[in-house]
């Protein structure tokens, strides 16, 4: 047992280890001998959970006094704290919202085009009784507090939906990214000469590679789905990451405490993973918190023109729907714009807020 | 002599760079023995720590590349050594400590944490173990209230402290040999001194052989029983540290005695060697040094000088004892 563990570098990465393969053995099950346990997705929370966990959470809670020093400069920078607390409330929203509205797929077409709380519009309606058009006040209600669309689905429900849509892709399409990026960029600094070489190389065509070509022809051959979103952009977008972990290892390289702990004994991978990586690491997590915003862009634009999946409303889908509308219910299309601002806004707060605490050379 | 532990024959490393190919070590021998510390002396950019880099095969590569000759550590050719070979003997019986000790700490780890490393790399000892013995390391090489500074990061660690926990980490493994490359360069004239004492200490406890590197006569002269002069990648000169300061035959070396200042000796003015280190690109005919040579003859511009023996193990490269 301690032989392994200390193969793999503590016990802690042992259970991470073991925890991982537990999901991938329940995958197996799941497609194999009992259908959809859980959601596709629902997996790749769980993995994320689990990575927070052993590699966020447990780190900051053992070492207080670097937990300390990081949240007290990341506190220093008022507008960050919003970010997070923006991001954190939508998380919660996201995962919890749905439990407590209606089907945002519910369509009602006697509750349709109805304002938000507070606002009325004037409507006219052809009174069968009379024969004549009888405009009458439509307010409003707190049953659809942000009220609904043409088709009378809640805009709060669909909101909601649309948040999990855009946190998934998020989080799910920058993290393939920067993980490929950073390996990628690490690997090259490292090894350098003709290694460098054919990756950065590679890099290049990745760069110039028309990736929404790639997806409306993916999209051609299996048809629209969230998934294949998320890995079009995962797998297009790592080319910057790459090239910036690249440059900051490729200044690590040379310096001594690369050669002392080679003249030391240590193997590439030893120092490639405790050595090089570490020291990279606060730069990939600022790239990562800047780049979940453009992510979250893209697969809003994607949606918006039709690209996106159908049967998922995401803000990108409900604003496309509610542009044609704009003259008469604004607010379909408003909403989720505003939605989309704020949380691009606030992930860019929360970067910008890492950023400076990150970096020793800022005096805060 | 079979107290060996080092013996480095007709070493060659080159480095092949866009200007041409620079001979940085050009057909070097010594050896090196048990329980001895032997300094190799010369001037900036003369190939000694390409030497010491070379023992430990981390001549980065490509440009730099051992072209020529063997290096015999006991029974074995450290040249012609696997990988995994390499691993086990750096750090372990072969350790070396660096010039900078600003930057030969990994920022992101405690320094104990990356003292336990190696011991628990090479001894396969577990956590616990490995910790106290960093500590017993950490007293050892004089770093005061270990316990605490056992969980500091480098960067709230002075020079002299830094270099005394290289110092700790390459002595974990109770290495055979130590390869010192310039360890008191970046250090003021005190903390050198005890750095030094450190290191006499370390080797007297553990009969260990030190190969130390310094472009500076004077820092070694107490510390080392045999000197090696380096000139352009070459051998210039070789003795008992007796030899090399009271007798230095080959004319750089006297050159560089005369350039120590004396206490003793009133003179106003130091006496330099006239001209700068040839290109090793493209290095002068014959011996390397003779462009700079008062004492030059005919023949130093077209022929190599051989390496004569002076008295039993004084050598001197030069045309004038030949």
């Amino acid at each position: 047992m301690s032989q392994i563990s200390r193969k793999v570098g503590g016990l802690r990465n042992l259970i991470f280890i073991g925890i991982l393969l537990v999901l991938v053995l329940i995958i197996f099950l799941d497609i194999y001998l009992i259908d959809q346990i859980l959601d596709p997705f629902e997996y790749f929370y769980l993995f994320f959970a689990i990575l927070l966990i052993f590699y966020v959470l447990y780190p900051l809670y053992t070492n207080r006094r670097l937990t300390k020093y990081y949240w007290d400069r990341t506190r220093k920078h008022r507008l960050s704290l919003f970010g997070l607390a923006f991001i954190l409330l939508l998380v919660a929203v996201a995962l919890f919202g749905p439990l407590f509205t209606d089907d945002p797929t519910k369509v009602n077409f006697d509750e349709k085009n109805r304002p938000p709380l507070g606002f009325s519009i004037q409507q006219s309606i052809y009174d069968v009784n009379s024969g004549q058009f009888v405009t009458t006040e439509y307010p409003g209600t707190w049953q659809h507090p942000l009220g609904t669309d043409d088709k009378g689905r809640d805009m709060l429900a669909m909101l909601i939906s649309g948040a999990r849509v855009s946190l998934q892709v998020g989080l799910l399409a920058s993290m393939i990214a920067i993980f490929i990026g950073s390996i990628l960029g690490v690997l090259s600094a490292y090894f350098g000469g003709w290694v460098d070489m054919a990756l950065m190389r590679f890099t290049d065509i990745m760069m110039t590679f028309p990736f929404f070509l790639l997806l409306v022809f993916i999209i051609f051959i299996f048809g629209p789905s969230l998934v294949f979103i998320i890995l079009v952009i995962g797998l297009t977008g790592w080319t910057g990451t790459a090239r910036l972990v690249r440059s900051e290892a490729l200044s690590l390289r040379t310096r001594e405490f690369i050669m002392a702990s080679k003249s030391l004994g240590a193997s590439d991978t030893r120092i490639i993973f405790r050595h090089l990586i570490p020291n990279v690491m606060s730069s990939i997590i600022v790239i990562a918190t800047l780049s979940v915003p453009g992510v979250i862009l893209a697969e809003a634009a994607l949606s918006f023109i039709g690209l996106g999946d159908p049967t998922v409303a995401s803000w990108g889908l409900i604003l496309n729907a509610g542009q044609r509308s704009l003259d008469t219910a604004w607010w379909v299309a408003v909403e989720p714009g505003f939605m989309l601002f704020l949380t691009v806004l606030a992930f860019n707060f929360l970067g910008d807020g890492i950023r400076d605490a990150f970096d020793p050379r800022s005096q805060l | 002599m079979n107290n060996t532990v080092l013996q480095i024959s007709h070493l060659k490393t080159y480095f092949f760079t866009r200007g041409g190919v620079v001979k940085a070590v050009d057909d070097i021998s010594f050896g090196l023995r048990k329980g001895e510390s032997l300094c190799l002396v010369g001037e900036s950019g003369c190939g000694k720590s390409t030497v010491a880099l070379s023992v430990l095969r981390l001549v980065d590569s490509p440009p730099g590349k051992i072209v020529g000759g063997e290096i015999r550590y006991h029974d074995e050719d450290l040249l012609r050594s696997s990988g995994k070979r390499l691993r086990q003997i750096r750090g372990n019986r072969i350790a070396m400590i660096f010039q900078d000790p600003q930057s030969s700490l990994n920022p992101v780890f405690t320094v104990g944490y990356q003292i336990a490393e190696q011991i628990k790399l090479h001894l396969g000892l577990r956590h616990k173990p490995a910790m106290e013995r960093t500590l017993y390391l950490m007293k050892q090489v004089g770093i005061p209230s270990a316990e605490d500074r056992l969980k500091d990061y480098p960067h709230q660690f002075s020079g002299g402290m830094k270099q005394r926990v290289m110092i700790a980490a390459a002595l974990s493994c109770e290495p055979e040999i130590l390869i010192a490359d310039e360890p008191t360069t970046a250090l003021d004239t005190t903390v050198k001194a005890q750095i030094l004492d450190i290191l006499r200490d370390s080797k007297e406890e553990r009969n260990m052989s030190i190969l130390f590197i310094t472009h500076d006569l004077g820092t070694v002269a107490g510390f080392a029983d045999r000197i090696v002069v380096m000139y352009g990648g070459r051998l210039a000169e070789a003795g008992t540290t007796y030899d090399i300061y009271d007798r230095p035959k080959h004319p750089y070396t006297q050159g560089l005695i005369s350039c120590l200042p004396r206490i003793s000796n009133r003179k106003d003015r130091l006496t330099p060697i006239p001209g700068t280190i040839p290109s090793l690109i493209d290095p002068p005919e014959g011996c390397i040094f003779h462009p700079r040579c008062e004492r030059r003859m005919p023949i130093c511009s077209q022929e190599r000088p051989p390496e004569v023996i002076i008295s039993g193990e004084h050598i001197a490269a030069c045309h004038l004892y030949s």
